[in-house]
């Protein structure tokens, strides 16, 4: 059996389902950087998905009711085009930060509001969306952020977490670490924002965290922050 | 019997642009995508769940995570009825698989058992790839085409299925990878 037959039994077998689940691990973790690999696991997918050629069921009508109702009601999609659009002006915006020599992220902020009269309680949020979610806790005071992350995906690119104020500029709060549980100090600019209500997000960038300080590539979770107690 | 359908399919093409609307939050696209999905998705999770409660409940987690995760659907690494049907079989299985739950249902190899496929041969003519699976599958020993089905719709690895059957695990495992090497042959 030739080196090119043994990787495209490898595909079969992980588009299949044959492998054990370490091994089905190890070979979607290969996926990300063999592109051979990754052709020939596209092609079996597409055979086996034709597997189902002679399937077909209606489902009941109460099993769209239901979907129909269980769709978020805040989700509109109005974030996800949002998100969209700064990343289709992400470059334009750092190109005229660049012409201006200023960026908006470096205007003054605005000095947060410290809370001394009353110990102010933690914020969470629960961010889902694609594979993995990732928790994270926030504790107003210390403005200190734990993470916790699990299951997702990022391939050759990192995890970028940000969150999205009012006025609908995302503010990095740093790339997550995968392996284990982070606390870390929010960056400033992002640490005047965060608060009950604003929405976090997860997108996936290049090494290093986003080369322009906004989402550049695509957003894998998001979650609203709310009041721990 | 149909012979009209091509690579390019306008309907399919038509699902993939859906898909990507809905990855904007479009839920006209969404609902949609059900209507022209669900019947085809309902039916993997059947053939996977034999529950048909469960393989309801399934289905709608299916949709809602399609709703969620339409955003990475890529175009370049295949069509939107793989990824519908790749994405729906995944969670079947992971349902099935729930809890530790094992299937240990005794799998018959005798080869006189046709390839369980009902219309295998109504397929030849279909120029797409699932017409030509079927009729390769078809040309294969019935026993490697029912080994191939229940990895995919019950995810039963090499070692459940060498099991199953009662046979080595080696013996198993030379037979089937031997069977896709004469499917890919077949296929491409």
């Amino acid at each position: 059996m030739s080196a090119e037959d043994d990787l495209d039994l490898l595909a079969a077998e992980l588009a299949l389902g044959l492998l054990e689940a370490g091994e089905a691990a190890a070979a979607q973790a290969r996926l990300a950087q063999d592109p051979e690999l990754a052709a020939a696991h596209a092609r079996w997918t597409g055979w086996a998905a034709g597997l189902a050629a002679d399937l077909e069921t209606p489902p009941p009508a109460r099993v769209w009711s239901t979907i129909a109702a269980r769709l978020p009601a805040n989700d509109d999609g109005t974030l996800r085009r949002q998100l969209r659009l700064w990343q289709g002006t992400a470059i334009a915006a750092s190109l005229a930060a660049v012409v201006l020599g200023v960026g908006w992220w470096s205007r003054p902020q605005p000095a947060p509001v410290v809370q001394v009269a009353a110990a102010a309680p933690p914020i969470v949020a629960v961010l889902r969306g694609g594979a993995g979610v990732v928790s994270v806790s926030y504790d107003p005071q210390s403005r200190r952020l734990a993470t916790v992350v699990a299951g997702i995906v990022t391939g050759p690119r990192v995890a970028e977490l940000w969150v999205i104020p009012a006025d609908g500029r995302p503010r990095s709060l740093g790339v997550l670490s995968q392996g284990h549980p982070g606390w870390r100090s929010a960056p400033a600019r992002a640490a005047v924002v965060m608060g009950a209500g604003m929405t976090l997000a997860v997108s996936l960038e290049p090494q290093g965290g986003s080369p322009t300080g906004l989402p550049t590539g695509p957003v894998i979770l998001t979650g609203k922050l709310a009041q721990a107690t | 019997m149909q012979n009209g359908s091509s690579p390019h399919d306008p309907s399919m093409e038509s699902i993939d642009a859906m898909l990507m609307r809905v990855a904007e939050g479009d839920r006209a696209a969404f609902e949609l995508i059900y209507h022209r999905t669900s019947a085809k998705l309902f039916g993997v999770c059947l053939r996977v769940l034999p529950v048909r409660q469960e393989a309801e409940e399934v289905l709608q987690e299916i949709y809602l995570t399609v709703w969620r995760r339409a955003g990475s659907f890529d175009p370049a690494r295949g069509g939107a009825m793989t990824w519908l049907i790749t994405l729906a079989r995944n969670r079947a299985v992971d349902r099935l698989r729930s809890g530790g739950r094992r299937v240990s249902a005794p799998i018959e190899l005798a080869d006189a058992i046709p390839d369980p496929a009902p219309d295998a041969e109504a397929h030849v003519i279909a120029a797409d790839d699932t017409g030509r699976l079927a009729h390769c599958l078809g040309r294969l020993d019935a026993g490697d085409a029912g080994l191939i089905r229940t990895a995919f719709f019950e995810g039963a690895s090499y070692a459940e299925l060498a099991e199953r059957c009662a046979r080595p695990l080696g013996t198993i495992k030379s037979r089937i990878r031997r069977a896709l090497l004469s499917l890919r042959t077949c296929l491409a």
